[in-house]
Order: structure tokens, then C-alpha cells, then sequence
């Protein structure tokens, strides 16, 4: 019997102490994290900071190297994406996660297809519709829904994506840079959703942002990742713009320092080589 | 892939019934409609495939003939149907060279079968289990092992080719259940030579009904829409939940078991079983023009069936028309490329054009 760590009862997840190594290069070293029922957590962090790892772990296309996770209290091991859908966690990935040649409602409905009762063929019409109201709730109004979304803009292609995660019937939402390559218009328009969304409180989200007033503004509470482990926990309302900026500058100030440390050595070594010979 | 509903009204009737009903644009009818044809994904191979055939048709009066179209078909639907199956991996952005090597063996191993006492229709299930066999494992190697599929499937066709050389000693045999028979009513081939390739129309029926249920498969099914997926774009099918290495293999498998399929239709067609491995290559080779030919992306992420199958039929009618006018054999081949190459620029430039106008 396995029990579940102590946590407060409205905790949807819990990570705790995962860690995913790439070959040689460590994404996360040890990352613990939880988000409640409802709440928006964002998550900060430099490129290459464990962000998506984190992310991909969570959603179940990749197995953490050691660490459990826990879904309401039961223990969490989603095999596959579909797995872990079922289990009512789903994924919005940067735009790039679109299939060119696919159009707008076959992305949507990628890997949840609605099929004709009994018959192996695809609902089209069904599709269709329901992607159009998903898309119009969210106030996104393209003129076609068959085109293939090679032709459409960043921000389009994006809101297609938030769309696709939003009408999934999902608890947990992960968003990965929900605001990548949208216009300042449609951004607006995203974050309005999730605003809305929170409101309900019934969808429970973790966001991957890059743009700290975003984090402020449509989050409950912000977990920062440096170097593969979690360096801040706090809500919104405890933290502020210069807190936030002044642990990124910190480590790069940290970063900056170890580079021309190490740069000294080589050069001490180097120095004393020639002598050696 | 949406014809019917485009966007301007003047590149764009919607429907053609609607379009005639208005009198004053009929003049731009059959110049929108030429254009609509050709910047459709099949569309180009069709315009050029008709005009050969008309091209053929009154320059040679023999040409437009009943008994001239069978003996066109042995040309035609064999490529249509290995064609079909190719298009599936070549949308994957994978290629099966193999279909030659399968398209060989799998009538030697009807013929072992059947000499082992089996009967004729559970002997083809056999050997096309066989095919299955063969998909697997190029599946396996390709999407699991990771290996090129050029280099898998280079592999498979020749151990193939090189295993039906050593089980037949690179003799021909007489395939089974092929014969003619005679009785009381004269001669006839029995039921099942009529079924599976002998019978004049049969090869036809088979291609026409594959090629539908294939077409429908990639158009309208999930295994079609997440083919497509796996081809456009690996990792962000397999993120959002795509089997990739499901579908990569069911594509191999479904590619070597049509090859199979040929290889035994075209043994009973000849009665033969001739182990011939330059005759299988040239086979493979033409299959994969005529899916090229038709419109599918060596790159993958799309292609179609249909196309790949007027593919066939353009090679079909410029091998024929050629024989027929009496072209040296050996500039045969070489009016093959010639044309090929045209087709392809051409294709080219249609889909370039295809992409602009912003139809599907």
C-alpha cells in the first residue's frame, strides 16, 4: 500500500522530487511542485531551465528518471499522452505541435477523433461544428476550418492549439507558452480565456511564460525552476517584478562568475603546459 | 481535399451545378473548371493522362479499342495497386523497396504451399501471411531499430529476391491453379484463376476496389489522418498522442501484403512463377513512379491514391501507345524517363500554383 505524502486535500497534483536526465545533460535534478483545485500556477524559467521536460513529464510522453507524481491523491504514472488524457491531464504545446498539413479541426481533434457510431469512418461534419464553436467561444474566427493550418499566422495556429487543450475535458491543463508568436490582440484574447476559465474554477492549469507581467497578472501562484530545481514558490500577490527579475539576474551574475572562473583555470593551465615540457 | 468551396468567385464555382445556372460567367466555365482540374492534387496527372489518350487515340486507330484496353490492363492495374500501398509509406515519409522482393516470393511460397497439399484460397492467406511477416519486420527495423527505410527495405529486397532464386533454383514453375482445364464444355480456367488475376477484368476489379478502400482509409479514417500526421510532422503527432510506430508498421504491412497480392495475380495471370529479380526491380520501380507521378511527396505529409493509381494509368497508355506505334524497343525506356520528368515538372508547378490559389 502505497500512501499518498501529506498534502492539503484540494491538491489536484503533486510532484515530487523528479529528476530526468538526456544522456549526459541533467534537465531536472529534483523538482517538487503541487497545484490545486483551480488554480493557475506559473511557471518561470530560463531556456534550457527543465520548463518542458517538466511539462512532457507531466503530461506522460516522457518518464521521469526517478520521483513519483500523484493525481487526487492516487499515485500518477501515465504510460502515453492518451493515457494520461484519459486520466483528465492534457497539453497545450508551442504552435510548432500543429501538422501542416492537416487542417484546422483534423488538429483539433488529432488523436480524439469523433467517429460515426460503430463505423471506422471520421465525423466530419461533427468535427467541424464543434471546433467551430470552440473556436467562436474563444473569439477566434477563421473563415475555414479545412484549410491546412500551414496557411495560417502564428497567432492563429497558437489559438488553435489553446483551443484544442481547453475543449478537452481535461482537470489539469499544462499550456507551454501559450503566448508564443501571437500579436499582442491575441494574446489578449488568451489570456482573457484562461482569466475565465479560473473564474469557473473547475480547470486546474500549470503556464510556462516567458513575459513576467503575464505571470502576474493571470496566475495564482509562480514556481520558478533554475538549474533543474524549483527556486521559488510564491503567489502572485507575495512576489513582484523586480524579485522575479533579480533571481534571473542573479544567476547569470552566478553563471558569469563560474565562466570566468573557469576560464582563469584553463588559462593558469595552459600557462603552466609549455613549461612542463 | 475541399474543390468544391473556394474562395474567390472567380478561381472558385461552388459546385458545378451551381455554376451553370449562371448564365453570364458560363464563358469562364471550362477555363476556371481546366484550371480548377489542374490545381487539384490529382488534377494535373488526369489532364496530362487524357491528353496522351487522345494523342494515342487519333494517331493510332487501333488504340481506342476494347480489345486494345485489355491489353493495356496488365500495364495499368498491378502499378495501381502497388502503388497504393507505396503511397501510404511514401505519406509516411518512408519507402518500401521491399514490394519488389515481396511482389517475387510471395507466388513461390503459394507454390510451396500448395505443393505441401494445402488448397489454393488458404494458400494465398498463407503466403500473403507471409507478406504480413515481411511488413512487420520492415516495420520493426524501420520505426523501432530506427534503421532508414530505404536501407531496411533495400535489405529485405534482396534477401528476397536472392531467398526465391535459391528456393526455386532459379527455375520457372508452372503456379498452380492457373491451368487451363478442359471438360465437356471446352476449355476454361477454373474459378479461382478467374478470380485472382487470370480473368480478363479480374486484376482490374481487384485494383479499382483497392484503391477505393484505400482512398476512403486515408481521407476519412483515423488511420489515414494520423498517416498523414506522422508524415507532416513526427514529433508533433507523437505529442499529441499518435502512435507513431503503430502506424508505421500497420503502412509496411498493408505495402508488403499488396505487393504479395500482385505477385501471386500476376503469376496466375502468366501461369508462371518466373524468378526474376531484374523483372521484379523494374516492377518495384515502376510502382514508385506511378505513385510519384500521381502526386505524392517522396517528403511525405501527402499524397494520394487515386492520383498514384492515374499514375499507373499514364504509364499504362504511354507503354502501350508506345509499342503500338511501333517505337524501337529501345528508345522505349527512354521515352519512360523523358516523360516522367515532364510529368514531374509539371506536377511541380501545379502544386506551387496549387499552394498560391489556396486550395486544399
Amino acid at each position: 500500500m502505497i500512501v499518498a505524502p501529506v498534502s492539503a486535500d484540494d491538491d489536484v497534483l503533486r510532484v515530487e522530487h523528479i529528476a530526468k536526465s538526456f544522456g549526459p545533460v541533467t534537465a531536472l535534478r529534483d523538482v517538487s511542485l503541487h497545484l490545486k483545485k483551480g488554480e493557475v500556477l506559473g511557471l518561470l524559467g530560463d531556456n534550457g531551465a527543465g520548463k518542458s521536460t517538466l511539462i512532457k513529464t507531466i503530461c506522460g510522453f516522457q518518464k521521469q528518471d526517478s520521483g513519483q507524481m500523484w493525481l487526487k491523491g492516487q499515485p500518477y504514472e501515465p504510460k502515453s499522452v492518451e493515457q494520461a488524457r484519459t486520466l483528465g491531464v492534457d497539453v497545450v504545446y508551442q504552435d510548432l505541435a500543429l501538422i501542416d498539413e492537416l487542417s484546422v479541426y483534423q488538429n483539433m481533434f488529432l488523436c480524439r477523433e469523433e467517429r460515426r457510431s460503430r463505423l471506422p469512418f471520421l465525423d466530419r461534419r461533427r468535427m467541424k461544428r464543434e471546433a467551430r464553436a470552440a473556436l467562436n467561444e474563444i473569439g477566434i474566427h477563421l473563415p475555414r476550418l479545412d484549410v491546412p493550418v500551414a496557411r495560417l499566422s502564428g497567432g492563429q495556429r497558437q489559438s488553435i492549439a489553446v483551443a484544442r487543450g481547453v475543449y478537452s475535458e481535461a482537470d489539469i491543463l499544462l499550456l507551454d507558452e501559450p503566448l508564443a508568436a501571437m500579436g499582442a490582440k491575441e494574446g489578449a484574447m488568451i489570456l482573457e480565456l484562461i482569466a475565465r476559465l479560473k473564474a469557473e474554477g473547475e480547470l486546474s492549469m500549470i503556464m510556462i511564460l516567458h513575459n513576467y507581467v503575464h505571470v502576474l497578472e493571470s496566475c495564482d501562484r509562480v514556481n520558478m525552476i533554475v538549474d533543474g530545481v524549483i527556486a521559488l514558490d510564491k503567489p502572485t500577490a507575495e512576489t513582484s517584478l523586480e524579485e522575479l527579475t533579480e533571481i534571473v539576474v542573479d544567476e547569470y551574475r552566478r553563471a558569469r562568475l563560474a565562466a570566468q572562473a573557469q576560464e582563469a583555470a584553463d588559462a593558469a593551465a595552459e600557462a603552466s603546459a609549455p613549461a612542463a615540457e | 481535399m475541399s474543390v468544391s468551396d473556394g474562395e474567390s468567385p472567380v478561381t472558385a464555382p461552388a459546385g458545378g451545378q451551381a455554376h451553370e445556372r449562371k448564365a453570364p460567367r458560363a464563358a469562364v466555365a471550362p477555363l476556371t473548371l481546366i484550371r480548377h482540374a489542374l490545381t487539384t492534387r490529382e488534377g494535373s496527372i488526369i489532364v496530362i493522362t487524357a491528353a496522351l489518350t487522345v494523342y494515342f487515340s487519333l494517331s493510332l486507330s487501333v488504340f481506342f479499342t476494347t480489345a486494345n484496353f485489355e491489353n493495356l490492363l496488365p500495364y495499368f492495374a498491378p502499378y495501381a495497386i502497388l502503388a497504393a500501398g507505396e503511397v501510404f509509406l511514401m505519406i509516411n515519409g518512408e519507402i518500401d523497396l521491399s514490394i519488389g522482393g515481396c511482389y517475387l516470393f510471395a507466388p513461390l511460397m503459394f507454390y510451396e504451399f500448395h505443393n505441401g497439399g494445402i488448397p489454393l484460397i488458404p494458400c494465398t492467406i498463407l503466403a500473403l501471411i507471409v507478406c504480413m511477416g515481411i511488413g512487420v519486420f520492415n516495420g520493426f527495423v524501420t520505426a523501432v531499430l530506427g534503421v532508414n527505410s530505404f536501407i531496411t527495405t533495400l535489405g529485405t529486397l534482396f534477401t528476397l529476391e536472392g531467398l526465391t532464386l535459391i528456393v526455386s533454383h532459379a527455375e520457372q514453375l508452372e503456379m498452380p491453379g492457373a491451368q487451363v482445364v478442359s471438360n465437356a464444355t471446352g476449355n476454361h480456367i477454373t474459378s479461382f484463376a478467374s478470380a485472382f488475376g487470370a480473368g480478363t477484368y479480374s486484376e482490374l476489379f481487384w485494383a479499382l476496389g483497392i484503391v477505393l478502400v484505400l482512398q476512403v482509409a486515408l481521407t476519412r479514417t483515423r488511420w489515414g489522418l494520423h498517416t498523414i500526421a506522422v508524415g507532416s510532422n513526427r514529433i508533433a503527432a507523437a505529442e499529441a498522442g499518435v502512435k507513431v510506430r503503430t502506424v508505421l508498421i500497420r503502412n509496411f504491412v498493408v505495402c508488403s501484403t499488396l505487393a504479395g497480392f500482385v505477385g501471386i495475380l500476376e503469376a496466375v495471370r502468366s501461369n508462371s512463377i518466373t524468378p526474376d529479380p531484374g523483372a521484379a526491380n523494374s516492377v518495384l520501380l515502376d510502382a514508385i513512379a506511378a505513385a510519384v507521378i500521381g502526386g505524392t511527396l517522396l517528403a511525405g505529409g501527402s499524397g494520394t491514391v487515386v492520383g498514384a493509381m492515374i499514375g499507373a494509368l499514364f504509364l499504362g497508355v504511354l507503354q502501350d501507345g508506345l509499342a503500338i506505334k511501333g517505337v524501337n524497343a529501345d528508345y522505349l525506356d527512354f521515352y519512360l524517363g523523358v516523360a516522367i520528368l515532364v510529368a514531374m515538372l509539371i506536377n511541380r508547378y501545379v502544386g506551387r500554383a496549387r499552394r498560391r490559389s489556396g486550395l486544399g
